[in-house]
């Protein structure tokens, strides 16, 4: 099963993907894409990856080039998230820049044919009144579109407020 | 506890009196001795690293209301972030406690728990 999450920061997502991930079970492997920026960061995401790893997760860091992932082993896949992978794509000196959309939407697909059950965690940016400059305009542009193109596919997709899960499309296989 | 939740100028503080509140029991932006607390992310926004202190006493509330602020860009400041991060964490665990939870979508009332 394919299970896009959206919603604002701090609403429970990451919570949420793990339970989702945890229940779906076999192997389980996550999908960092967010880079560390700084000391505070780095442990941060290091007591993070620790908390998983309890859980039973494997973490793979991949900040660009989804599509080039190799999962080791078939599993449930949670990849978090869209917002900083479409920004790595965009921003950084080795992605994707102009193809980001598209080379996203290659890598989504990648781990769609290379897992059992994959849960995509994705993030509300449009939701403001905007006025930024064009880059970010840009950024909030492919990441709507990909969001969009996403859940179309995907088989279920929840918007998560105050760490409720809001059915917007598909149902789970068991309640939640 | 009821959590109120929704955009500004949603129709929150509206609903709230709806359900027999008068504008003399509701708060704004400070915990005191009244029944109802509203901008709860302005009071969060004044000290965000402490935001969790203030569960007990929300939860001894009859009503919450607090603005959604997490969507939309990430902004670029520090402290701009920190507020959402901790009015969103805040509000999660507000609302696991909470008996009702109610999202105010122009003006309509969508219950979202209880």
């Amino acid at each position: 099963m394919r299970i896009l999450l959206t919603g604002g920061s701090a609403g429970g997502k990451s919570t949420f993907a793990e339970k989702l991930a945890v229940r779906f079970g076999g192997k389980l492997w996550y999908i960092a894409a967010m880079q560390p920026y700084g000391e505070e960061s780095e442990i941060r995401i290091a007591r993070h990856r620790a908390m998983r790893a309890e859980k039973g997760f494997e973490t793979i860091e991949r900040y660009t080039d989804i599509a080039g992932l190799m999962i080791p082993e078939r599993g449930t896949v949670l990849l978090e998230c869209l917002c900083n992978l479409t920004a790595n794509e965009m921003f950084d000196p080795e992605g994707a820049g102009e193809d980001t959309v598209s080379e996203i939407l290659r890598g989504i697909e990648a781990l769609e044919r290379q897992s059992t059950d994959l849960i995509v965690v994705t993030n509300d940016v449009g939701s403001d009144s905007g006025g930024y400059g064009e880059l970010t305009m840009r950024y909030v542009d492919a990441l709507g579109e990909i969001n969009r193109v996403v859940a179309a596919r995907f088989d279920a997709v929840f918007e998560m407020v105050c760490g409720i899960p809001l059915p917007l499309k598909g149902e789970l296989p068991w309640e939640c | 506890m009821i959590l109120v939740i929704g955009a500004r100028s949603s129709g929150k503080r509206e609903y709230v009196k709806g359900l027999g509140y008068s504008d003399g029991d509701i708060a704004d932006a400070v915990i005191d001795g009244r029944p109802v607390v509203m901008n709860l992310q302005d009071i969060v926004a004044a000290d965000p690293g402490r935001a969790m202190d203030l569960l007990p006493e929300l939860l001894r509330k009859d009503v919450v209301i607090c603005c959604e602020v997490g969507s939309g860009v990430i902004p670029l400041e520090r402290s701009d972030r920190d507020m959402r991060e901790a009015t969103g964490r805040l509000c999660v665990a507000l609302a696991e406690k909470a008996e009702k939870v109610v999202r105010l979508v122009a003006g309509i009332p969508v219950v979202i728990k209880g």
